[in-house]
């Protein structure tokens, strides 16, 4: 019976209209395409604003008050990056992929797994090592969205950083193979890179 | 009689010649100045100094920079001074100066090597743990064998297990794991000279330096001139000095990075000839 019915379905999907003309199906298929398209995209933006990110006290409570103080929140030249800025990728085959994996987070957020500045410490260390690989994994691309070594004049830097630099690009190293917790406070018991 | 008094006026008179000679102080005014910037290190033992997850320059140290190669630009410091006085790097807390910069001029002649800082100490520190003495200024030198000496200056004798330290033994002192310093100190309290040596524990006495100190306070600073046995000419000595200032004791001290004596050789400090 039910069988019966899908086939009739798939039948009447294939039929050509009788009843439409084909400019009708056309513009109506048209705009319906940017009005779902349009909506599903500005329902994915507005989950890569910052006031999304802390809407949890989770987040809002924990890391949000640790960027505050850091120079990606405020600085001389006001130019800010916010949370999706670091971690979310820019391009859409990632930024889904991306979004795909973070919908686990809904769960943690419905079992209260971080939920106690308590349980968000005891966690801290295996969140930031997941991001921090992730990050190794993509050559720190977020990073890279602003900066980049071709763009960077180390001999402008403060003698601490232009050093430091140097070292990095002769040994293609990526921004946060030194650059953990330069937005937030570093996880107590890191291990040492693998390198080391 | 008045043969043998003359006889002792001569040996007299030769042997304060002598002595003058040994220990003539030199002319400053033609040797140069240098300022360094002394510092509150917070908790930052080597141990620290050597792990990339606190300390990104270990990378740069592994290359064999020094810490003046990175730290000291234009005559300052150029730490990240926030972080030095957050708790997590000074659970105590951070004295009121946290870095203040010493005049350092150093002199040679064949017998000896001549030091002289200048330096007002700083009130407002957080640590009385030395009742006696208002102010101590310790010099120390490393051999060819401590680790890293020629970059990291006194540095390498500073462990996380020290006196002071959080959660430490009190009676552990400063030590190195391998070679030796020789270590000079000047008390305020009666100027004491303590000529000792840091091995595998820090010992004030059976130093083998010769040590004398000149000066102390005048006017609201102090110049001391120490005065001590030349390690040999055409040496590169590894050097760092510390203040301790406003009664304090352990790691309570205003010290300098790691910086190498030139003694008619290369050095971060050119050892002026007399």
């Amino acid at each position: 019976m039910a069988d019966n019915k899908i086939s009739g379905f798939l039948a009447m999907m294939r039929r050509p209209s009788a009843k439409y003309s084909l400019l009708s199906l056309l513009v109506v298929g048209f705009f319906s395409g940017i009005f779902f398209w349009g909506g599903f995209n500005t329902g994915m933006e507005a989950t890569n604003t910052m006031e999304f990110c802390i809407g949890c006290h989770e987040m809002r409570d924990n890391v949000y008050v640790e960027y505050k103080k850091t120079i990606h929140y405020a600085n001389r030249t006001g130019v800010r990056a916010g949370c999706s800025d670091c971690h979310v990728p820019k391009d859409w085959t990632h930024k889904m992929i991306r979004k795909i994996q973070a919908s686990k987070e809904v769960w943690g957020k419905i079992t209260g797994i971080i939920d106690t500045p308590e349980k968000f410490e005891a966690h801290r260390l295996q969140m930031a090592e997941k991001e921090w690989a992730r990050m190794k994994a993509n050559d720190s691309r977020e990073c890279r969205n602003c900066h980049s070594y071709d763009a960077m004049d180390v001999e402008k830097q403060k003698l601490r950083g232009s050093k430091m630099h140097k070292i990095g690009i002769d040994e293609k190293k990526t921004c946060i193979d030194c650059h953990k917790g330069i937005a937030h406070t570093k996880p107590k018991g890191m291990k040492e890179d693998e390198d080391e | 009689m008045s043969k043998s008094i003359v006889s002792t006026a001569v040996v007299g008179a030769l042997l304060a010649l002598g002595t003058h000679a040994a220990f003539a102080a030199p002319d400053w005014s033609k040797v140069p100045k240098r300022d360094i910037q002394v510092f509150h290190p917070s908790v930052t033992p080597m141990e620290w100094i050597a792990k990339k997850s606190d300390h990104s320059g270990t990378a740069g140290m592994r290359k064999g920079e020094s810490c003046i190669g990175c730290h000291e630009e234009k005559g300052n410091l150029n730490f990240n001074m926030k972080r030095m006085v957050d708790k997590e790097l000074e659970p105590k807390a951070a004295p009121k100066t946290m870095n203040f910069p010493v005049s350092v001029q150093a002199a040679y002649d064949a017998a000896n090597l001549y030091i002289r800082l200048s330096f007002k100490a700083p009130a407002g520190g957080v640590d009385k743990g030395d009742k006696d003495n208002e102010v101590k200024a310790t010099l120390m030198f490393g051999d060819a064998k401590v680790p890293q000496g020629i970059q990291v200056g006194c540095w390498a004798s500073c462990h996380s297990d020290a006196r002071t330290m959080p959660g430490s033994d009190d009676k552990k002192t400063k030590y190195t794991k391998e070679g030796a310093y020789e270590l000079v100190q000047w008390a305020s309290k009666g100027n004491k000279v303590s000529d000792g040596s840091v091995t595998t524990e820090r010992k004030m006495s059976g130093g083998t330096t010769g040590a004398k100190v000149e000066g102390g306070k005048s006017g609201d600073g102090y110049t001391l001139t120490f005065t001590r046995k030349n390690p040999g000419e055409g040496k590169t000595v590894p050097f760092g000095f510390a203040v301790h200032a406003d009664n304090s004791s352990g790691r309570f001290h205003h010290v300098s990075m790691g910086y190498t004596l030139g003694i008619g050789a290369e050095g971060d400090i050119k050892v002026t000839k007399q």
